[in-house]
């Protein structure tokens, strides 16, 4: 015998209404995304459980009343890109990634958030959140082996191949080299192959970490602006390979000997002009900031620990600085938002015009910037921040007819063994920007064990009680 | 004739008296009241969270607390405290300013986490402050 539970006699009171709203309150409570429903202006009105869980250990101020003050720190363009969106309906942002580096976490580990965003009318927003940590790590892999593909079978206009000795020197030239590059042979044999790119996009250290990379990999490759003997830019696309494999170079008395011009590496370059434009919006869709067109958080982080596994690998300095435009909020308050932008992307340009093409140059909270310079030591980079800092003191930016002036404040931090990894790095940039901020602002301090010592203060950074 | 006098959220050395109270005593708390054992399965759920958060007890005992009850907790701000309480044996009692979702608000409260070790039953009491 069975019983469809529908027989009014066996269920008198039939699911009611209480009943379903309780499931449906239970649905929400279990759905493993988060869900967030606000105001135009960020104002949460509901907010289901993954949300909490995802966005408190984010929120500065241990709230949960704004979606855009909550994300504030990992995503400070999110308030405007809202702003600027015309339609009545409409994503706004759709599953876009933001990087946290989980600062007071016992056990730190690298957490990527997807957020879409989605205008529902000109009064709500309903935003969707995930933890895509797992995804994002295996997409890496995937794109490694798509450049792989790239660099293999696409549109190539034109391609060289030289072979390089151990340190990375030219050893011989041919024709190729010479039809894509334009140099003669007498001034390619014995340069480095730094000579291709243009200067400040490289440095001697990064050089040989490439060939390293490739003793490991059996590859290397990376993409960016080449540069030919004339001086003009194009689009390449180089691979690095070893001639040997391990074993044998290890056996072979040529690759123990620096001095050695025996050739140790096959270096191919090519011409993927063609393919830079689809290649760069792409990239920068990805890693850049919205507002300044700098590198954002995700793009830093991601530079900033590879620069520290080479230089674990072949030890050389590495500097940070950590800027922050002073009185900001007193900025916005008195000229107003648009205002602020433009004092944000003026210092941004300042910034780009200051520092070479190898350093890192990221916009990573609200007001707050962040510089690596690979190859840079404490005094050489506390140097350029000075810089930064005075030229910025001298050009006001003129924002409908009123000229605003403003300062910032540097904190400048270079690793050494006594720290580990990039929090630390980090952790001391704060450190001395603090102590910059502290001493009346407008002005740069070193890192020094003297620093105080202070609360977490960042945007992005962590409150726990 | 005694009268009890009733806990209170902030109560020094509660973990005892809670467990001395019993579900109906528990359920006369004016704070919320989630009991959960070792293996993080909600063992107690009192009347004024049933209340709080729209679900009847029945939905929530005999789950796992930190993925089915209060996902909105499992972070390191509050699982990862009973966690390390857990490894190296030391005694949890913390209050923290939290945000629930409650019924899809977000809501302030205080969770005060409590945990011993050998203790059969580990607590978070829910207080909400707006």
């Amino acid at each position: 015998m069975t019983d469809t539970g529908l027989q009014p006699d066996s269920q008198p009171d039939a699911p009611g209404i209480g009943e379903e709203y309780e499931a449906l309150l239970q649905f929400l409570y279990l759905a493993p995304v988060g869900l967030v429903q606000a105001a135009i202006d960020g104002t949460i009105a509901m907010i289901n459980p993954i949300s909490a869980q995802l966005l408190m250990p984010l929120s500065t101020d241990g709230n949960l009343a704004n979606l855009f003050t909550a994300l504030e720190g990992v995503a400070p363009s999110l308030r405007s890109m809202c702003a600027d969106f015309a339609p009545s309906y409409g994503v706004v942002c759709d599953a876009m990634h933001l990087h946290l580096n989980r600062r007071g976490d016992r056990k730190p580990a690298k957490m990527v958030i997807s957020l879409t965003l989605v205008k529902l009318d000109e009064t709500r927003l309903m935003a969707v959140l995930g933890d895509v940590s797992l995804q994002v790590k295996r997409d890496r892999e995937l794109k490694q082996s798509d450049a792989w593909l790239n660099a293999i079978l696409t549109g190539v206009e034109d391609y060289a191949m030289v072979s390089l000795d151990p340190l990375g020197r030219i050893e011989s030239w041919n024709e190729s080299i010479g039809r894509l590059t334009g140099f003669a042979a007498e001034a390619l044999v014995g340069q480095p192959y730094s000579i291709f790119y243009p200067p400040d996009s490289t440095t001697p250290e990064h050089l040989l970490d490439r060939l390293r990379e490739a003793d490991e990999n059996g590859w290397s490759l990376d993409e960016g602006l080449r540069m030919r003997a004339d001086g003009s830019h194009f689009w390449g696309n180089s691979m690095i390979s070893p001639l040997r494999d391990g074993e044998d170079r290890s056996r072979d008395p040529a690759f123990c000997d620096p001095e050695s011009r025996e050739p140790a590496y096959g270096l191919i370059i090519r011409d993927i002009s063609d393919k830079r434009e689809a290649s760069e919006q792409q990239r920068k869709a990805a890693y850049c900031d919205y507002l300044t067109g700098l590198a954002n958080r995700r793009a830093f982080f991601e530079a900033a620990e590879l620069e520290l596994a080479r230089r674990k690998r072949s030890p050389r300095s590495t500097a940070m600085i950590m800027f922050d435009a002073d009185h900001f909020k007193a900025i916005n308050d008195t000229f107003g938002h648009p205002a602020g932008d433009a004092v944000l992307r003026h210092l941004a340009q300042s910034l780009k015009a200051t520092f070479r093409d190898v350093d890192v140059v990221a916009r990573v909270g609200g007001e707050e910037f962040a510089v690596l310079l690979p190859s840079t030591d404490l005094a050489a980079a506390a140097l350029v921040a000075n810089r930064l800092r005075a030229l910025v003191e001298a050009t006001p930016v003129l924002v409908e007819g009123e000229l605003i002036g403003f300062t910032v404040s540097a904190g400048v931090a270079a690793m050494d063994d006594a720290i580990s990894g990039l929090d630390g790095l980090i952790k001391r940039a704060d450190q001395a920007l603090y102590a910059a901020k502290a001493r009346g602002r407008n002005r740069v301090d070193c890192w020094s064990p003297e620093c105080p010592t202070y609360k977490d203060h960042l945007p992005g950074g962590i409150n726990a009680s | 004739m005694t009268i009890l006098l009733p806990l209170s959220f902030h109560q020094p050395e509660i973990e005892q008296r809670l467990a001395a109270l019993g579900a109906d005593g528990l359920d006369q708390l004016d704070f919320g009241v989630i009991g959960f054992d070792s293996a993080t399965t909600v063992r107690l759920y009192n009347e004024f969270e049933s209340k709080a958060a729209g679900l009847t007890a029945h939905r929530v005992l005999g789950q796992p607390l930190f993925t089915v009850v209060a996902p909105c907790m499992n972070n390191f701000l509050v699982a990862q405290r009973f966690e390390d309480a857990f490894e190296t044996g030391a005694v949890l009692d913390v209050t923290i300013n939290y945000v629930l979702t409650l019924r899809m608000r977000p809501t302030k409260v205080a969770l005060r986490l409590l945990a011993s070790p050998g203790a059969a039953m580990r607590y978070v009491l829910v207080e909400r402050l707006s």
